[in-house]
């Protein structure tokens, strides 16, 4: 960052200069990296390398694999898809609960938002209404409804629903880490209750000019939900990324995936990331160094949740349908299990515990299940015990290993001897390193919210 | 006018059960700073296995105190009695178990460490009464008669049955033992300075280990009776039960002031009217929304509850 | 928010308005039934190194909590450089909040250390500067070059800070891992990056040996000299206090007993007497 910052020029020349510049940059970085640490690189290259390479490696070779050498299933492409957008939640989840240390327990009802956002800007629904629009949208002419291509209505979503994370995060501002955690449960189950219930909507208002008289109105889809929704379409290639189109859609995701890594990595390193680490570290002393905490605390709801617009869109235009049973509190403590599975804090270790878990729900379990089916029918099926088992992670997890498999010690670790060859250059003095053995930490970045607590008498020794 | 007394009478009994649930989650708050989410679940397992000890073969129970309408009543006190005795037993010791392997270990971890292995409890309770129970709704046929306990008095608009007064019968002595307990028992007065200040509390000589499993042995004990009781009164259990029971019972736990014994019964009743009056006058698909509103507003306009804090003035 | 506004009671001190950096008329804080703080009048002239002293539970904290904008008083009023920090709205108090007051540029530091711990220090000191950074968050995710340019001055400014304080070398290390004295010198340097005009230092010396101590007080002679700062300190080590202050306040009970130079106050027996106790002073 430094190197590339030192010949940046003014406006969008200098910006994409400085694209340019760190782009080209890479391979040099890589062979040093390789040099430096050859065998974590080649490692980091493979799994990187198969990641990109999935669907292939999925179709041709990992089922081979699976069936042959190492009887373990491997995940479909809507299993990878769904890898995808769980990921990219995680690591929305991860900005609020990780870098501003607020425990958000309600994340599913930004991932609703997200999911209805699509549903009504794509989809014959409110065609019933009287509403039609379509505009650049993958539909025949006279199609009902609204129809706007699924581009817009990420952007859209991610808009929407960035907003109601500042609204939904107002009122907790002022809150202690328990009781924030519990509001925001509260907001996780009302939201998808609105949808559920807001099928039937009769409403009469008569104030001299303002007559407003609603019958009956499905705003919602209610209990069914809305379907069918328009897929997401890319008009050049005229390509349709759904259900039906395998692995194009992961690679959709992935695309989208690596667009949410990036933007988190460079909220991270910047000083809003530095105000919210401030604030999860000790929010009083933050505010006396000026950092304001209403509009960081705000921002950090909002630009969290945006993730699980982008999250929630691309899952109901995948699918083509939401419902709004989909939208449990399950699904908010599923993401927070992959949060702290891969170690709170760490961006890398909310994609892999998104990974990991993801493939256990959708493939591992349900394969494991249809075995013992197999062989004793009676015995329980684990795909439906799925939480028990999550639950005990969670268990598990906070007695034995709060800080996660990934913990962010390690990568901090790694950002301190590239960090430090950075600085030597660019300061020209040498710089010690010594915080390689440090105290777990995990559990410090876990309770940071808790210490949102100001009682007069914690104030009073300030 | 009748009908709204016939609601409100609805709600109280409800709130009586939610009462015994809410205890838990205000005894344990007060003393440890936990919201105990996993608590309700616990009473979804007395529930369940109230469920198993009554319910005949027919239904899939064990029959083990079977109890019908007609029985004798002599016969019907004693099995019930059985019942709750067993039940507050299982979920008193279920309780301690709870504190033993997932929040003592956490007891100096930060305070958010705890709570997050408290909703990986509610899951794994939750599961368990998904294995045991199944993944659908337990009913029993009612064991009381539906007759309306006025009558006698000449009043035919209002309707009290038996049932509901069973729950009050319940409910009620042991709300008044609880307070009694924490007021006038030795072990009472630990809690008390327990909750004040448990490092203080530990230097003056006052076991807080053993204080601390004594708090969860009533509250898991209570939840018990509160299981005995719905399964009795509403005659049905299914192991989501907890989540809803368990958040109605937080939620009054907020309202009357966590920490706060009388606050907490207070606030149930108030839940238990809520819960009444949105059933028969909004429509139930909006009643646990509104229930979420209050816990919501409590929260962030007067964390306190209505009553103050008492146990805990640290909280 | 003006000069203008300055309120118009100037009766206790000889100097003018202008020469004070801070001024405060009449501040009182009660919590509850407990009066923290009683009707003090206090000035900081610019310049100068003050020292706020007094027994355990004086109100000297509760003090400096009020004019960085913590606390809000039950009432008075306090100005800093022309601004009002706290002025009087009908019967109650109003204060501008803590990071208003920082971005005006009072820094601080804190009797028991508050670094954010698993932050390098470098990065401590970056939170120091934030107030004063213009770039916005979505200038941080499109990485633009006005921002990089700001991140580039940032580091810049605050690599010379922990050279000032002699952390330069640790600027990698996070904070925690530093030992007490370091903690205590980043502190100063995390305040110093909010570019103060007053630095309010909470026993900066505390748990420091003597030769620890003494290149602790040369260091804030240094950050007067140096860097044209005003200290407020407070301290208990009275040599520090007695040592390098121009002028001295002795709060007891949350009241002001005596004010004046070093060598006036530590003569003054009723201080004598609240450090001491009654009798100490006639002995």
């Amino acid at each position: 960052m430094s190197a590339a910052a030192d010949t940046v020029g003014t406006g969008v020349g200098g910006w994409l200069g400085y694209v340019g510049g760190t782009l080209a940059a890479i391979p040099g970085q890589y062979m040093a990296a390789l040099r430096r640490h050859r065998a974590r690189t080649i490692g980091l290259t493979i799994v990187f390398l198969a990641v990109v390479l999935y669907p292939v490696i999925g179709h041709y070779v990992l089922s081979e694999f699976s069936r042959n050498v190492f009887p373990l299933p491997y995940p479909d492409d809507t299993v990878a898809t769904f890898m995808t957008i769980f990921a990219i939640m995680a690591i929305g989840l991860n900005i609020v609960a990780g870098f501003a240390g607020l425990l958000d327990l309600g994340y599913v009802a930004f991932y609703a938002i997200g999911a209805y956002t699509a549903a009504f800007l794509a989809s014959p629904h409110f065609g019933a209404l009287g509403i039609n629009l379509t505009f650049l949208g993958h539909v025949g002419p006279g199609a009902v409804g609204i129809h706007l291509p699924y581009w817009i209505i990420v952007i859209v979503a991610v808009a929407v629903v960035a907003t109601f994370g500042a609204l939904l995060g107002a009122p907790t501002l002022r809150l202690r880490g328990d009781y924030l955690a519990i509001v925001t449960l509260g907001f996780g189950e009302i939201v998808p209750l609105f949808f559920k219930n807001l099928s039937s909507v009769t409403f009469s208002l008569n104030l001299g000019p303002i007559n407003i008289q609603l019958q009956n109105q499905n705003w919602t889809g209610g209990v069914q939900g809305i379907n069918p929704i328009d897929p997401p379409y890319l008009p050049g290639f005229d390509v349709i990324f759904d259900a039906r189109s395998g692995a194009l859609a992961v690679y959709l995701g992935l695309f989208m995936l690596g667009i949410a890594i990036l933007v988190a990595r460079n909220l991270e390193h910047s000083r809003i990331g530095r105000a919210w680490g401030a604030i999860r570290e000790d929010e009083t002393a933050a505010e006396m160094m000026g950092v304001n905490t209403v509009r960081t605390k705000l921002l950090a709801f909002a630009l969290g949740a945006s993730f699980a617009g982008v999250a929630g869109s691309f899952q109901a235009s995948y699918l083509g349908a939401s419902t709004s049973d989909f939208f449990s509190f399950s699904i908010s403590i599923l993401v927070l299990i992959m949060v702290i599975l891969g170690g709170i804090g760490n961006i890398w270790g909310a994609v892999f515990g998104a990974f990991a878990l993801t493939y256990v729900d959708k493939t591992l379990l349900p394969y494991i299940g249809q075995r013992i089916g197999d062989v004793a029918p009676s015995l329980p099926n684990p795909a439906q015990y799925n939480f028990l088992i999550f639950g005990v992670i969670l268990v598990v997890m906070m007695r034995f290993r709060p800080q996660g498999f990934l913990p962010s010690r390690q990568r901090e670790a790694e950002l301190t001897v590239s960090g430090l060859q950075d600085a030597e250059a660019e300061l020209g003095i040498p710089v010690e390193v010594d915080n390689v053995s440090i105290a777990p930490h995990g559990q410090s970045e876990i309770g940071q919210g808790a210490r949102d607590a100001e009682t007069t008498d914690e104030a009073r020794d300030l | 006018m009748d009908q709204l007394i016939q609601v409100l009478i609805i709600g109280l009994a409800n709130g009586l059960i939610f009462a015994l649930v809410a205890l838990g989650y205000t005894l344990v708050y007060g003393i440890i700073e936990l919201i105990n989410f996993a608590h309700g679940d616990v009473f979804m397992l007395g529930s369940m296995l109230a469920f198993f000890l009554v319910a005949p073969a027919s239904s899939g129970g064990w029959a083990v105190f079977p109890i019908d309408e007609g029985m004798a009543f002599p016969l019907k006190v004693a099995e019930i009695l059985a019942v709750l005795a067993i039940c507050m037993a299982m979920t008193a010791l279920l309780n301690v178990t709870i504190e033993r392997v997932a929040y003592r270990p956490l007891r100096n971890a930060p305070k958010l460490a705890p709570l997050i292995s408290a909703i990986g409890m509610s899951y794994v309770l939750q599961n368990i009464g998904l294995v045991w129970g199944g993944a659908y709704q337990r009913t029993i046929d009612s064991v009381f008669p539906a007759t309306n306990m006025l009558e006698p008095f000449g009043i035919t608009a209002i309707v009290v049955t038996p049932a509901q007064l069973f729950v009050a019968v319940v409910t009620i002595p042991l709300l008044i033992a609880l307070t009694l307990f924490v007021n006038r028992t030795r072990q009472g007065r630990a809690m008390r300075a327990t909750a004040q200040d448990p490092d203080t509390a530990g230097l003056m000589g006052v076991d807080v280990n053993r204080t601390i499993a004594i708090t969860f042995l009533i509250g898991g004990g209570l939840a018990g009776a509160a299981g005995v009781a719905q399964l009795l009164y509403n005659n049905y259990t299914v192991y989501t039960l907890g989540f809803r029971f368990g958040l109605n019972s937080f939620t009054a736990a907020v309202l009357g002031g966590i920490g706060n014994l009388q606050g907490a019964v207070l606030g149930a009743l108030v839940i238990g009217e809520v819960n009444a009056l949105s059933d028969r006058y909004l429509s139930p698909n909006w009643t646990q929304a509104i229930v979420f509103g209050v816990l919501i507003a409590i929260l962030v306009f007067r964390p306190t509850g209505l009553l103050g804090q008492q146990l805990a003035d640290r909280a | 928010m003006s000069m203008l506004e300055l309120p118009a009671d100037i009766d206790t001190g000889a100097m003018h308005d202008s020469a004070l950096l801070v001024k405060s008329r009449a501040v009182t804080k009660r919590f509850g039934g407990l009066l923290a703080v009683n009707n003090v009048d206090f000035d900081i002239p610019r310049g100068s190194i003050v020292s706020l002293i007094g027994p355990n539970g004086a109100g000297k904290t509760t003090f400096f909590n009020m004019i960085t904008g913590y606390y809000v008083p039950t009432s008075g009023d306090i100005t800093f450089d022309g601004h009002r920090i706290v002025t009087m709205k009908g019967k109650k108090a109003k204060s501008l909040k803590p990071h208003e007051v920082t971005a005006l540029g009072i820094g601080r530091t804190f009797q028991n250390i508050r670094l954010f711990g698993t932050m390098s220090a470098l990065d401590n000191v970056k939170v120091g500067i934030n107030v004063h950074l213009k770039s916005h968050w979505w200038d941080s995710v499109v990485r633009t070059p006005s921002m990089l340019r700001e991140e580039k001055k940032t580091i810049e400014e605050c690599m010379g800070l922990l050279k000032l304080v002699e952390l330069d070398r640790r600027a990698e290390t996070w904070a925690r891992n530093l030992p007490d004295g370091d903690q205590r010198r980043l502190e100063i340097a995390r305040a110093l990056a909010t570019r103060p005009k007053l630095l309010l230092l909470d026993e900066p010396t505390a748990g420091m040996n003597s030769s620890e101590t003494r290149q602790m007080t040369d260091f804030i002679q240094r950050l007067r000299g140096d860097l044209g700062l005003t200290v407020l300190l407070i301290e208990h080590d009275m040599r520090v206090v007695m040592g390098i202050s121009d002028r001295v306040t002795v709060l007891d009970h949350g009241e002001v007993i005596a004010e004046g130079a070093p060598a006036e106050v530590r003569a003054n027996p009723r201080v004598i007497e609240a450090y001491l106790g009654r009798g100490a002073a006639e002995a």
